[in-house]
């Protein structure tokens, strides 16, 4: 009896033991798939699904060679040869096939960091093209890896730099094109989100599978004309040797619609080589970032203004006496002789001060640049030809430029009296000819715009044609008066070195350069400023010459340069003498 | 001794057989019993997990394929864009400047319009 029960307890405690056991393990079952469900299927997920960037590719940059998109800026798949010296095992084969392979690629100490087995990852050649990566993969050399990486590949090389920008090693875009328009050209990455094997090989198993294509960036064609912007450089490069400038810029425009066609500076850069500039100024546009005392070329725009506003024709006499005095102030001509009772073309013709101060008195009551006259001025400066103003050019780091308003303090007689002969206001380059395009197109002001349209599906879809963002700045007549004044300005004293049988005009600028607060006695800025063409006005020409310490002078060493260009682009554009 | 009826009335819906309906049941000889039962139960689910890893696998097989397609892809992408550096090369303004043909070119006498 006392044996059953004996047996009888055991089972029992047996039973209870399982039980307990039991309990147990469905307890511990249910804590690990019912309230730690989330985080181990977390974890299976993370060991499971794998999430590919897919990256978008950086939308090319053309320009245009006559109407026919060619490429500035395209991509690269370079490769980036590593090793892990750990595993390398033939060390004098990898020695071997990279000099031979790699060439200039391979990095210096190569040999040496191959023996660097403290570490599991050196690089030891960089920018290998496709073909260069795949004779290496052939040798299945153990312990070396690739890695492709993109980079951007200039086939013309220094062509338009500025305007271009570069990309830096991380990607973004710097300067120009690249810097205003990174995020349309950079486009959207993708997302591949999925079930991998264990060579991460995307599989279409699972629920939780996601595709995302990326979207490439936009490919922008340029309204920059290849052969003239190449053209336009060779000018500047010749122009900068015979003048002696360092800082030499020119702007090439349609003054029927604002296209930029060229648009180029010296000192240049190769945006390939972006990272061995040594002075960032090689980077600046300063065609659009470089504001200046525009000198004696908005005398064309205080003429304009007297033209319109109906005080002022270019047959219309004043005295001048070489001089004329505003408030307490003393204005001179730079040069002298060319006194007594003188036509308004005369003075633009040679430049003298003195009558376009006159013309800035004649806005007011004859004698003094009143507030009418000074509102008026602003008006025109800078409400309808843009200067002062960012013109919305689609590149970075545009300057605005200064231009004082009659409200401020320092908008007084003397600044405005300044003001008409180009001094006391800061301008860019792009900002004086897009408002000078105006003046000479029928008073029509196109905002400068240097993209074309887009490659799409490798076919150029042009935007549509750009309409003057303000109508009627000048009148058709005071336009027709200002083109004929510069005309025959540019006849007068330098026809002969134009192509025979065109309508060409210009103005020369000549203007001082405030160092420490002052005007310098000892640097000056030359700029000239014309256009060209048949029939029809066809380009607007814009140049700037400029160096430290150096004086430089609008019709010496700006205006051969605008010469150079302007014969060989009626050549170019094949336009036909004027009927 | 109370009357017994030899045969009883039974009607047409009472029969488990009716016009045109077989008379006979087929019944197997073979006896199954819980072992085979089990065994044929196992082996139907076997059958299906094999199936369920064809499918499964060939499935993944697409993958795979699709995997090689794309990188066939990725790699005339990369051929064509090389492709695209070369041309653009070729017909850069200084390779053409530096052409055989472009230096044999000389600059016209004069030129001349014609009215047409």
């Amino acid at each position: 009896m006392k044996l059953e029960l004996l047996q009888g307890s055991r089972s029992r405690i047996l039973a209870a033991a399982i039980l307990i056991i039991a309990v147990v393990f469905m307890g511990r079952l249910f804590y690990l798939q019912v309230i730690q469900h989330d985080y181990y299927v977390g974890l299976a997920e993370a060991e499971q699904i794998a999430r590919f960037k897919i990256p978008a590719e950086r939308g090319l940059i053309y320009a245009k060679n006559g109407e026919t998109p060619v490429p500035l800026v395209l991509n690269e798949t370079v490769y980036t040869v590593f090793a892990d010296p750990v595993t390398v095992s033939e060390k004098e084969k990898v020695i071997a096939t990279l000099r031979s392979v790699a060439g200039s690629n391979i990095r210096e100490n190569f040999t040496d960091l191959l023996d660097k087995k403290d570490t599991r990852y050196q690089i030891l050649a960089t920018k290998l093209t496709r073909v260069q990566a795949d004779k290496i993969k052939e040798e299945s050399l153990s312990g070396i890896g690739f890695q492709a990486v993109s980079q951007r590949v200039y086939p013309e090389d220094k062509l338009a730099a500025q305007v271009l920008g570069f990309v830096n090693a991380s990607g973004e875009g710097n300067y120009g094109l690249e810097s205003y328009a990174d995020n349309r050209l950079r486009g959207v990455d993708g997302l591949l989100q999925t079930v991998t094997d264990v060579r991460d090989v995307p599989l279409t198993i699972g629920d939780k599978n996601i595709n995302l294509p990326a979207q490439d960036g936009d490919d922008v064609v340029l309204t920059l004309e290849r052969n003239i912007q190449s053209r336009v450089e060779q000018a500047l490069v010749d122009g900068a040797k015979r003048t002696g400038g360092t800082n030499v810029s020119a702007l090439v425009m349609d003054p029927r619609n604002g296209k930029v066609l060229a648009m180029a500076n010296l000192p240049t850069y190769s945006p390939a080589e972006y990272f061995k500039v040594t002075d960032v100024a090689a980077f600046n546009n300063d065609t659009i970032s470089g504001p200046y005392e525009p000198g004696s070329d908005v005398k064309t725009y205080t003429m304009a203004v007297g033209i319109d506003k109906g005080v002022v024709k270019a047959s219309d006499t004043f005295n001048n006496t070489d001089s004329i005095r505003v408030a307490d102030r003393t204005i001179s001509n730079a040069y002298k002789g060319i006194t007594g009772e003188i036509t308004f073309q005369t003075a633009m013709n040679w430049s003298l001060n003195t009558g376009f101060v006159t013309v800035a008195q004649r806005l007011g009551n004859g004698s003094e640049i009143t507030r009418e006259a000074r509102d008026t001025m602003y008006e025109y400066f800078h409400n309808r030809l843009g200067l002062g103003e960012l013109t919305g050019i689609e590149l970075a780091n545009e300057a605005k430029g200064i231009i004082i308003s009659p409200e401020e303090l320092d908008g007084n007689a003397v600044r405005y009296s300044n003001m008409a002969f180009g001094q006391g206001l800061d301008a860019t380059m792009v900002q004086v000819s897009a408002g000078f395009s105006a003046l000479i197109n029928g008073g029509n002001y196109y905002q400068p715009t240097i993209i074309d349209g887009v490659m799409q599906d490798g076919v150029f879809e042009q935007n549509d044609a750009p309409q003057p963002t303000k109508k009627a700045v000048v009148s058709a007549s005071t336009s027709r008066q200002i083109k004929e004044m510069t005309q025959i300005a540019r006849t007068s004293g330098f026809g002969s070195v134009d192509k025979q049988g065109y309508y060409i005009g210009g103005k020369t600028g000549t203007s001082q350069v405030i160092k420490d607060g002052q005007y310098s006695e000892d640097e000056t800025i030359a700029t000239y400023l014309g256009f060209g063409g048949g029939d029809e006005t066809e380009y607007v020409i814009m140049v700037k010459v400029a160096g430290e310490g150096k004086i430089m002078q609008g019709a010496q060493d700006a205006l051969p340069i605008f010469t150079d260009i302007s014969n060989w682009l009626l050549d170019y554009l094949k336009i036909a003498p004027k009927g | 001794m109370p009357y017994q009826p030899n045969s009883y009335y039974t009607s047409r819906r009472q029969q488990n057989w009716s016009r045109n309906q077989n008379t006979t049941r087929f019944v197997s000889a073979v006896k199954l019993g819980p072992v085979a039962h089990t065994v044929l139960v196992a082996l139907m689910i076997t059958v299906l997990g094999l199936i369920y890893l064809t499918q499964a696998t060939r499935a993944t097989s697409y993958d795979y394929e699709s995997q090689k397609i794309d990188s066939q892809i990725a790699e005339l992408n990369n051929q064509k864009s090389d492709l695209q550096i070369e041309n653009a090369r070729l017909t850069a303004l200084d390779t053409v400047k530096d052409s055989a043909v472009a230096r044999e070119l000389t600059t016209p006498a004069s030129t001349a319009f014609v009215e047409q």
